[in-house]
């Protein structure tokens, strides 16, 4: 398991030692990862990040349409694995949680964690001022940095 | 009244309950509740059916049929499940004064009421 | 870190693409390091899906860090790459002795032996499982490290077991009574299945865990620390206990015995258990 910040660490281990999920990715609502843990390759996060981040965008704008509130968390069932999409507000900003689970445990248990992990996570996050806003020359070279601490190189 | 809700008002109404979910046992998720303050119906549904599908490999290991009844006994009450028809279980959390065969008595009778 | 880590380390970051990742994993590996040597087994599989050594290393990681149905597919994928590759026909028969299928476990070693016949652990093993499968006596052969390059700890010899005294004062002995550690392995009793055979291997792997998970149970739904479990089936009623932190003690007994009364016997034999256990040190 990596994280960038360290705040992050112990509630998502907390998280992975009781729920048995397989992947999990933490990111931000522009798909910028924040910690993964399973994933061994950096191409593997930067599409599973993308692709979370624009189905939860999808999904919440298909919820505005509709009138709704925001959908809590959004789950696939596979045959030999599942997967929970679900957005949350951190004192830092939303972000986005995406696991990867087998039939070793169930979505129930995987969204009960979960939700203990997102309290956690509200009560040890560091308030800081707010972030500058992130410029796209920048981006790249954020992400390069990030996945490198991700990936412990 | 639906039938879901009419085995959730029999099983509440056993001195000592404190609540009871209906479960859909595979995705430990809840179909039905009716808690009390202070019971959380989202950890009994998940937290139950993880260990009912544990117990239900232990008994079919041993070459039995799966259970018809289970109690989980802690130091301040326990956790009961009847499993049913439709891969549902019908859970209830109850006090340590709790009358247990009741209980037991009206799971077994309601489960098999749940559609 | 020490001196050849550090040099392979350095090896593998100069040439990615070298097999250097196959010894500086199995080096993290014996050192401890799981998730270290994990994380460079996967990334060398990745770039050698092929190589049945790739396979068989990642199967020894997952083994030592319990994934058991991990390394039983790794060890499948080095066969397929490889059927005469002895560690992996020994890692996948320790698996199915660990389930509790002597009979397939026997099957693989029995191959190992015939692509090894110079490892005299291999005949040894043979020896024991064969001797437990004739006698329908329960479980446990130790199939030594030799047999599986990273096995966990491995139930006792028969040779070992408890002695018989575990519960010799019980009403029935030790049928219908299983003592299990932590790590779902039998430590005592035995567990007759429908048709007589022993299938107290078998429920003793069911077990692994639960007295964890009943304690995340009970302390999440504020009751406390959990004391028992009672099981209630067409076929019998069993209930489940703690006698010591580290294990867990299942009584079965007919569906005619009151669950009350099978509650008594697990009690009773809980505290036999106990007084072994503080026996064994």
């Amino acid at each position: 398991m990596r994280a960038l910040e360290p705040w992050v660490v112990q509630p998502l281990e907390t998280f992975l030692a009781e729920s048995a999920a397989r992947l999990t990715l933490l990111m931000t609502m522009s798909g910028q990862v924040v910690a993964q843990h399973g994933f061994s390759r950096s191409l593997d996060v930067m599409s599973a990040a993308a692709l979370g981040a624009g189905i939860v965008a999808s999904t919440e704008e298909l919820a505005r349409l509709m009138g709704a509130s925001r959908f809590e968390a959004l789950v696939h069932h596979g045959q030999r694995q599942s997967c929970m999409l679900a957005a949350f507000t951190t004192p830092r900003g939303r972000w986005i949680g995406l696991v990867v689970f087998g039939p070793e445990t169930s979505v129930g248990i995987i969204r009960l964690f979960f939700d203990q992990m997102v309290q956690q996570l509200a009560a040890v996050a560091p308030r800081e001022q707010t972030q500058p806003p992130m410029l796209a020359e920048n981006f790249e070279t954020e992400l390069n940095a990030s996945l490198k601490a991700l990936f412990g190189r | 009244m639906t039938a879901t809700q009419a085995v959730l008002d029999r099983v509440t109404r056993v001195p000592g309950v404190r609540g009871a979910v209906v479960v859909a046992a595979a995705d430990g998720l809840v179909v039905a509740e009716q808690l009390m303050d202070g019971v959380d119906g989202q950890a009994a549904a998940a937290l139950t059916a993880s260990l009912v599908g544990r117990l239900v490999r232990t008994a079919e290991g041993a070459g039995m049929r799966p259970p018809a009844f289970v109690q989980l006994r802690g130091d301040g009450g326990s956790v009961l499940a009847a499993p049913g028809p439709q891969d549902l279980v019908l859970v209830a959390v109850v006090g340590p004064d709790a009358n247990l065969g009741l209980a037991r008595l009206e799971m077994i009778e309601a489960v098999g009421r749940l559609a | 870190m020490t001196d050849d880590i550090r040099a392979l380390t350095t090896r593998l970051a100069d040439e990615p693409g070298s097999l250097a990742f196959l010894e500086l994993a199995e080096a993290l590996r014996r050192r401890g390091q799981l998730e270290a040597a994990y994380k460079v087994a996967r990334g060398g599989l990745a770039r050698y899906p092929g190589l049945a050594d790739a396979h068989d290393l990642m199967a020894r990681v997952l083994s030592d860090q319990g994934d058991l149905a991990g390394a039983f597919d790794a060890w499948t994928s080095a066969l397929q790459l490889d059927p005469m590759r002895t560690s992996a026909l020994k890692g996948v028969a320790f698996l199915y002795f660990r389930a509790g299928d002597k009979a397939a476990a026997l099957d693989h070693l029995q191959r190992a032996h015939e692509v090894d016949p110079d490892d005299p652990a291999i005949p040894q093993t043979i020896a024991r499982l064969s001797a437990q499968l004739r006698a329908g006596a329960p479980a446990s052969a130790p199939v030594e490290s030799a047999a599986a390059p990273s096995a966990p700890a491995i139930a006792p010899d028969s040779s070992e077991r408890p002695s018989p005294g575990l519960f010799h004062d019980m009403d029935g002995g030790e049928q219908g009574l299983l003592l299990v550690d932590a790590n779902g392995l039998r430590l005592g009793g035995r567990l007759g299945g429908a048709d007589g055979n022993d299938v107290g291997d078998r429920v003793a792997a069911q077990l692994a865990g639960l007295s964890r998970e009943a304690a995340r149970a009970t302390r999440l739904l504020g009751l406390g620390s959990w004391h028992s479990i009672a099981v209630e089936s067409p076929d019998g009623h069993l209930v489940l206990t703690q006698p010591t932190a580290d294990t867990v003690l299942l009584a079965a007994r007919d569906p005619s015995l009151p669950m009350g009364r099978v509650g008594l016997l697990a009690e009773r034999a809980a505290r036999a258990a106990r007084t072994w256990l503080e026996t064994q040190g």
